[in-house]
């Protein structure tokens, strides 16, 4: 579980620069916080989110079979309806964001002209979107029988 | 044609179709197998909990059905981009790239809407 969250923190930090830097403005003064932020080539980053995020789904994967037996009846018991179903949505969310993998690796590694970089900006946020979902949702899973009993 | 457009064809087909067949999967209860994790057994298949158990003791053999949801999804959308993969490339260039992102962000409010009954309780 521990190794999960810390994979999952370092995704968060390479694909949320990466959509920063993607949705940037290509104008932004060399020397300001932006042009610096952007100067950092974005598709380096590529290939550590996508090793990063098939290794967080795959302990997600692992650490969901004790989560089904021994967690998700006490949310149940305790009535958190609400926690269950965007933990639901994770697991939707993470399984199609999987899948975008292989375009998304394509978009970065050899932009074509014919593949607008809006494509490649879309795709990268939308694996953005997924990964801070799956974060802020499996933390409060994580920490919700603290808060409320 | 290299084996690089290859893979950008079937990168391109597979992430879309398994996003649809994920949706499909998951509103059909199509799962190709299911996991007992407190049994540990797999079974080929959708199998329900009061299927394997009494109904009141369901709880006792809990069902798992997203594996075998992500690999329904997963065994369509391969075959669908080995397809692609193999067409020539003027026949996928008339497609808008962005229905890649398109597709699966539809997918994902899908998602939403079949995961709306567990805010209703």
């Amino acid at each position: 579980m521990i190794i999960h969250g810390l994979v999952a923190v370092a995704l968060l930090g390479a694909v949320t620069h990466q959509t920063l830097a993607a949705w940037a403005s290509a104008d932004a003064r060399p020397g300001s916080f932006i042009g610096r932020f952007r100067s950092v080539p974005s598709a380096s980053f590529a290939n550590a989110v996508v090793v990063l995020y098939a290794a967080s789904t795959l302990l997600g994967g692992i650490v969901y079979l004790y989560f089904r037996v021994d967690v998700r009846p006490e949310f149940e018991r305790a009535g958190h309806w609400h926690v269950l179903g965007f933990f639901d949505l994770k697991e939707h969310f993470a399984a199609i964001g999987l899948a975008l993998l292989p375009a998304y690796l394509v978009c970065w590694r050899r932009p074509h002209a014919d593949e607008p970089a809006q494509t490649r900006t879309a795709l990268t946020s939308i694996l953005a979107f997924i990964v801070w979902w799956s974060f802020l949702t499996g933390h409060v899973a994580n920490n919700i029988m603290g808060f409320g009993s | 044609m290299t084996s690089s457009d290859r893979f950008g064809r079937f990168a391109f087909a597979f992430g879309p179709t398994f996003a649809v067949l994920y949706v499909v999967a998951v509103a059909k209860d199509w799962a190709l197998f299911t996991v007992f994790p407190s049994l540990g057994i797999v079974l080929a298949g959708t199998h329900h909990s009061r299927d394997v158990a009494d109904p009141a003791m369901g709880f006792l053999a809990p069902a798992m059905y997203w594996y075998g949801w992500a690999a329904t999804a997963a065994l369509g959308a391969a075959m669908f981009g080995v397809v692609a993969a193999l067409l020539a490339g003027r026949w996928t260039q008339a497609i808008w790239p962005g229905w890649v992102w398109v597709i699966p962000a539809l997918s994902m409010i899908a998602c939403v809407y079949l995961t709306m009954p567990w805010f209703r309780l």
